[in-house]
């Protein structure tokens, strides 16, 4: 929760930027935009792969700018997750590529270059589950829950699934980009393994009851421009 | 357009927000969890007859005394999921003249276990199968007089069902 709301902050810190640049400068000039390349980190999953003993990954993401509003999109990544339930202690481990489209809505004056977008994305993950520990639920209650250690590796699965993602991206100098975005998922099919289940995908997330998800990301990115286009 | 853009951005964040308080954490009751061996009892003497237990109560090893019960004739026995076999202390009760008298058996369950998936919040379950009644393993269904009882009070058993799977069905009848 704690890193929503640091979000959420980080995203008002913003948004004033946004319209102060507004009312500044009203000189006519010519009208041209960068088109280019854009690459960028997450610093959420690079950072928390420092903080958080349980998670290792990281996470590219790029875009090409196609017409005025419409860049092409995607992201690549890999993450190793230790997630330690009441019940269960698993591990997920595996990449994941998600393509798709960044429609900018945001009306920008003169040479900037802000984007205040939505868009969706095409996910696809390779991974494996290990299963490191589980208890066996009796409700009677009456002998203590056993638990087990099978240690078990599920190897091979995958997972596609659907992401509707909003977000917005701030130029802060020039061609370096700040951009934050929030994903809802939906999954298509996955490859369970066999007696268990995929409760955690790389890309996608922790799975809510059984196909649906939500994440976010928090990029540094850099306009590598190849050319000029008048608006 | 822009209106829209910003209705649904803040429509994400108010569900991905929500979907963070993890509300499948905690097995719901009512799940299908690893159930119990359910036994029903029967007048020996007519076999078709149910036969209710009178000041009866159960217990394993050195854990919680289950009851007493009167006038029961069902009972739900735990079996240990960490291993293939549970003994079980049933200890009913006479009335002679006011004064109870106790008659306590042991009695053994073998089985072999299978655990299966549940869900997240749930975990496992094990499923049980008693052993045959013809074969090499341990009997399904053992009784034993503990030391310095004289006689047992269960005289005989039929098993009804060898798949412990769900607590509908009746698993073992015992007799007496």
């Amino acid at each position: 929760m704690l890193k929503f709301i640091f979000s959420i902050v980080l995203m008002l810190a913003i948004m004033p930027a946004f319209s102060q640049e507004q009312k500044t400068d009203t000189v006519q000039k010519p009208k041209t935009q960068k088109y280019g390349i854009r690459v960028g980190a997450d610093l959420y999953r690079f950072a928390r792969s420092f903080y958080d003993d349980d998670f290792q990954g990281f996470e590219i993401v790029a875009d090409y700018r196609l017409t005025k509003k419409i860049y092409a999109a995607g992201e690549i990544g890999n993450t190793k997750i230790t997630v330690d339930d009441d019940q269960l202690n698993f591990t997920t481990n595996g990449s994941y590529i998600k393509i798709g489209f960044d429609y900018n809505a945001y009306e920008n004056w003169l040479d900037m270059e802000n984007m205040i977008y939505v868009g969706f994305r095409y996910g696809f993950s390779s991974y494996s589950q290990t299963l490191n520990s589980y208890k066996i639920y009796d409700d009677s209650g009456y002998f203590e829950q056993t638990v087990v250690y099978p240690n078990q590796e599920y190897s091979g699965l995958s997972a596609h699934w659907l992401e509707f993602v909003g977000g917005i991206k701030a130029e802060l100098f020039n061609n370096l980009y700040l951009g934050f975005s929030v994903r809802l998922k939906a999954l298509i099919t996955d490859k369970k393994p066999d007696n268990f289940d995929n409760l955690y995908i790389p890309g996608f997330n922790r799975t809510y009851d059984g196909s649906f998800g939500a994440g976010f990301n928090y990029t540094l990115s850099y306009t590598i421009p190849l050319y000029k286009r008048a608006k | 357009m822009k209106k829209i853009i910003t209705v649904f951005l803040l429509a994400l964040l108010t569900a991905v927000s929500f979907w963070s308080c993890e509300k499948d954490d905690i097995c719901a009751e009512g799940t299908a969890t690893t159930p119990s061996l359910i036994i029903e009892f029967y007048n020996r003497d007519n076999r078709t007859d149910p036969k209710n237990v009178t000041y009866f109560s159960y217990f394993s090893a050195n854990l919680d005394t289950i009851g007493p019960l009167n006038s029961e004739n069902r009972i739900e026995v735990p079996l240990r999921t960490d291993t293939t076999a549970t003994t079980w202390n049933f200890r009913l009760g006479s009335s002679q003249l006011g004064e109870i008298t106790y008659n306590t058996d042991v009695i053994t369950f073998n089985y072999e276990t299978k655990e299966l998936y549940i869900s997240r919040a749930c975990g496992f379950k094990s499923y049980f199968t008693l052993n045959s009644q013809s074969g090499s393993t341990p009997q399904p269904v053992v009784i034993e007089n503990p030391e310095g009882d004289d006689d047992l009070w269960m005289q005989d058993y039929t098993i009804e069902e060898s798949n412990i799977e769900n607590e509908d069905e009746v698993h073992v009848k015992i007799y007496f």
